[in-house]
């Protein structure tokens, strides 16, 4: 390697946000001091495994942080298409687990393609409006809606109710901010609207009753809304201040269910109580206005697209896990971003962040608009 | 980037920054509704999650006799219980226990209903009252017996099995309707007095149950113990009855079919005895009795488990004359010198009553102590059913005398007003006649009339009979004068003492400890027209059942009158047979009192 390499490689490790990576490392930590907290304090069978993890993830991150952006733009689509493939793989690879196929078994680690595919969405999605000069005509929007719906009518097939609804909102979300008129959106929510019948007969009896129950949790205590009831009075009984380290009634006893997934804020909640809850919401609020600066900074169309899509991932993650364990949306199973346990989910954060880090140190890059062909 | 393409990313960027502000808010502010107004409401329900309660069986107060000997106590028992909180391997559990205790088929699926009617932390009394053999089997396969644990609990035992079973009564699970009544009951093996002292005392018997709480887990699995309320034991009855002399007066009668005798202690009141054979065996109950003991104690054509000495209503017979004689010198329609003229019966409107023989003319005392109805006939006629049953209530005949005892009856003293609304008729001279030697409509309990006799043998005092307590007591003055009541009961003393009387072969010929009373018999089927002119005025060759009863009331001893007796022999078809069982147990409390020291 030459010095002059050495010597851009250093450059881009200096000007690196490091307070995002040490957001997400802060956040991540206080995630494992759950792990053993969930464990009964014990970092088996979870904090160990998690940080053995986050390092591979945090490794992966910064890798991708330091590829040059071009790069990214030229293969989002090829990332897309293997997301797509692998997608349609679990429906004859992959086996079921959860109730739901959502994984493929490659022997040596488990793939959930469609966490990949939420990186892979929002790539494609912004190099399509990075080459697209405005106007946005309705014409110019059929593919990237093709984009969309494509894997999101996959994972409905799945079914992954939690993961549809983020990719639609991401994919939303990009639409928005590249620039599309808003009474698309309103006719596209009116659409939507009518579509909902249409949708409801495409989901399982489980995700109705999950649905039927979020909507009125009196109609059984003990079956569907269990859950949400559960992590309601484990978070209600935390109160201010918590019950302390560890002494989680409701998780050390069981009653919590999924305590170390997707019920993880619950835990915290009621072993640190509001004010537990409240710093880590923090945390997340100063990673987010971090995020959003390097939104607002960056001069390339790809660059800020990519930035706004893995934020608005972030934020989808965070907000509909938090809302789920609180009662206010029907529970999904989505994680907390950087604290639940679970590799993929991780995976998908920190490569979503070392985007992020690499348009951040790509945000002066003039990337041109037309002259990019398709690979 | 055009300017305006730029502006419009920024304006629609900020507004999505801005809308996850806002949302996060509104998470924030769920959080501190939540955790902060709803906190301790939740907390409730996180410690009504993590605390399960088992509650703790609080030992039964013993019963014990005036002696302080036990009539009912507490004996250490084991106990296999299933913990339900292993449901899904019951059946084969249950089936391995079966080879290794006695346990009926029946038993075993009224287990297994119960188990699955129930839900939570429940243990379940699968056998009690193991043997050593069963407890050692279950503890040494244990591991093939999930959820059966050995427990140390009580089980009630009545030490003199078939003496007093029917006063004791006994204990035994509660009913789903007790269970529903007071919901304390639904605590596995608590037992609750079904009959007799058992029940009627059963509130200050059962005691306090306390409470252990546990922490268990989502499972209902029990972590670890957190407090334990410790029950408190129920309270020990004394009563004044005395074990010796019911032991002894159940083994007298155990010569007859059916039999019942109450004792009375004419000082205060003290229930001395209550028997009524035949008995049964109350430590049947307190573990479930078995359908075939069961049936075999309803069938019994003698119904053991009546208790005669306070819910058989009798006829009292001639017994009553006592008491009208009384009413006739209170009344002041004869003095102790009047006479009747018997002729050996007596003739209403175109109706004959019958005495058992010609007495020639008799005065108020040979009336008495040698029965004579038609003096009896006569007097009370003079006297009239209003006053006659006056004196009836007052001697406490129709009243009952253990207000609120299980299953205790009242007699029934006919009146006028009576009549009318049952039977819608008017009173007549002959019921006049049929009442006033304790026939016709007339009923009493054999502690009704011991408790008559002992109102009259002390002296003309309100004696309230009583099952606990000590001391004299005072009772109200009746309002009679003691020279009636003197006349009575030397009239009493004749009956049994005197060559004449009717009671004379059974008379107690200890000096000093002499016995006085009434003989009785107590019509079961009328004598007919046509039995009478064949000689068949005695029914000992009648089939048992249509046979007359024999009564006997009484008192010892005469110069100083302390024990009160009623004594009913059922179908014996004459009163001989009551009167001896009345001479040894009088006898035998008598000496009682010598030996034992005061």
């Amino acid at each position: 390697m030459t010095t002059d390499a050495l010597s851009y490689f250093f450059q881009k490790f200096i000007r690196l946000n490091w307070g995002i990576v040490f957001l997400v490392l802060l956040i991540s930590a206080i995630g494992w001091g759950l792990l053993i907290s969930a464990a009964g304090g014990d970092i088996h069978p979870w904090a160990f495994k998690q940080v053995t993890r986050f390092s591979v993830g945090l490794l992966i991150m910064l890798v991708f942080a330091f590829i040059d952006l071009r790069w990214w733009l030229h293969f989002s689509y090829v990332f897309y298409g293997i997301s797509l493939l692998l997608l349609c793989g679990v429906e004859f690879l992959g086996f079921i687990g959860m109730g739901a196929q959502r994984w493929i078994d490659l022997y040596v680690i488990q793939l959930q393609p469609s966490e990949l595919m939420k990186i892979a969405l929002v790539m494609a999605l912004a190099r399509y409006f990075h080459s697209q000069l405005p106007p946005l005509t309705f014409k110019k929007l059929l593919f990237p809606l093709f984009l969309v719906m494509v894997p999101v009518v996959l994972l409905l097939r799945q079914p992954d109710l939690g993961t549809a609804m983020i990719l639609l909102m991401v994919g939303g979300s990009l639409f928005f901010v590249a620039g599309v008129s808003l009474w698309m959106f309103g006719a596209a929510l009116v659409g939507a609207g009518a579509s909902i019948p249409i949708l409801w007969s495409f989901l399982h009896d489980y995700q109705k009753n999950r649905v039927l129950t979020f909507l009125d949790p009196s109609q059984d205590s003990l079956g569907a809304s269990y859950h949400i009831t559960q992590s309601k009075i484990a978070l209600g009984s935390g109160g201010l201040w918590g019950k302390g380290y560890m002494q989680g009634t409701q998780s050390y006893l069981n009653f919590l269910p999924e305590k170390q997934t997707d019920f993880i804020f619950t835990l915290l909640c009621e072993e640190w109580g509001f004010m537990g809850g409240i710093s880590l919401v923090f945390l997340y609020v100063l990673l987010l206005v971090l995020c959003f600066r390097i939104v607002l900074t960056v001069q390339n169309t790809f660059g800020r697209l990519v930035a706004v899509g893995m934020t608005m991932t972030f934020f989808l993650y965070l907000f509909i896990n938090i809302a789920m364990v609180m009662g206010l949306l029907p529970v999904v199973g989505v994680p907390l971003p950087l604290v639940s346990y679970g590799g993929t989910a991780m995976l998908t954060l920190l490569m979503g962040f070392g985007f992020l880090l690499n348009v951040g140190l790509h945000r002066t890059l003039k990337i041109p608009r037309l002259s990019i062909g398709i690979f | 980037m055009s300017d305006k393409e730029n502006t419009q990313f920024l304006r629609r960027t900020l507004f999505l920054g801005v809308l996850q502000i806002a949302l996060l808010i509104i998470l924030v502010g769920r959080m501190y509704y939540l955790q902060i107004c709803e906190g301790s409401y939740y907390h409730l329900l996180a410690e009504g999650n993590r605390i399960a309660t088992r509650p703790l069986v609080p030992l039964r107060g013993q019963i014990y006799d005036r002696m302080g000997n036990p009539l009912a106590q507490n004996e250490t028992s084991f106990r296999a219980v299933l913990l339900t909180d292993k449901k899904d391997k019951v059946e084969e559990t249950l089936e391995t226990l079966c080879t290794l205790i006695v346990l009926p088929q029946d038993e075993i699926e009224e287990t297994l209903k119960t188990i699955h009617k129930k839900r939570g932390l429940d243990s379940l009394i699968v056998k009690d009252n193991l043997t050593w053999q069963e407890v050692s089997a279950i503890e040494l396969h244990a591991a093939d017996l999930p959820g059966i644990s050995v427990e140390v609990g009580s089980t009630r035992k009545y030490p003199s099995a078939f003496r007093g079973a029917h006063l004791l009564g006994y204990v035994a699970s509660p009913s789903e309707k007790e269970q529903e009544a007071d919901p304390i009951l639904t605590i596995p093996g608590l037992k609750v007095g079904k009959v007799g002292i058992e029940k009627y005392f059963d509130s200050r018997l059962r005691g306090k149950p306390g409470h252990s709480a546990f922490e268990v887990n989502a499972r209902r699995k029990i972590v670890r113990e957190l407090h334990q309320i410790a029950s408190t034991p129920g309270e020990d009855i004394h009563l004044t009855i005395d074990g010796s002399l019911q032991e002894y007066i159940q083994e007298i009668l155990s010569s007859y079919e059916s039999a019942s005798v109450v004792v009375i202690d004419i000082q205060n009141g003290d229930i001395l005895a209550l028997v009524s054979t035949p008995s049964f065996d109350p430590n049947l109950f307190p573990q479930g009795i078995s359908h075939k003991d069961w049936h075999e104690l309803r069938e019994n054509p003698f119904v053991p488990l009546t208790d005669k000495a306070i819910s058989g209503q009798y006829a009292p017979g001639s017994t009553v004359k006592l008491f009208v004689g009384l009413a006739a010198l209170h009344t002041g329609v004869i003095d102790k010198n009047t006479t009747v003229f018997c002729p050996g019966f007596i003739s209403v409107g175109n109706h004959k009553f019958h005495c058992m023989r010609s007495h020639g003319t008799v005065n108020i005392t040979r009336a008495i102590s040698e029965s004579c109805d038609v003096f009896f006939y006569e007097i009370a006629k003079r006297v009239g059913i209003d006053r006659l049953s006056e004196v009836y209530q007052d001697v406490g005949l129709g009243e009952g005398g253990l207000e609120g005892f299980p299953h205790a009856k009242k007699g029934l003293v006919p009146t006028k007003v009576w009549k009318k609304e049952k039977k819608n008729a008017n009173w007549t001279v002959s019921d006049t006649i049929q009442v006033s030697i304790g026939q016709g409509y007339m009923l009493t309990t054999p502690l009704e009339l011991a408790v008559a006799m002992a109102r009259l043998a002390g002296d003309g005092k309100r004696l309230i009979p009583r099952l606990e307590g000590q001391g004299d007591v005072a009772f109200e003055e009746l309002s009679y004068d003691k020279k009636h009541i003197k006349t009575i009961l030397e009239a009493a003393q004749g009956t049994v003492n005197m060559p004449t009387g009717t009671a004379f072969r059974g008379r107690i010929m200890v000096p000093g400890m002499e016995m006085a009373g009434k003989t009785g018999t107590s019509q079961v089927r009328r004598i007919t027209m046509k039995q009478r002119k064949v000689g068949q005025t005695k029914t000992a060759h009648l089939p048992w059942k249509y046979r007359e009863h024999g009564l006997f009331v009484g008192y010892a001893p005469i110069q100083a009158p302390r024990y009160a007796i009623a004594v009913v022999v059922e179908h014996v078809g004459g009163s001989s047979l009551a009167v001896q069982v009345a001479r040894d147990t009088l006898l035998k409390i008598q000496l009682l009192e010598r030996i034992r020291p005061l």
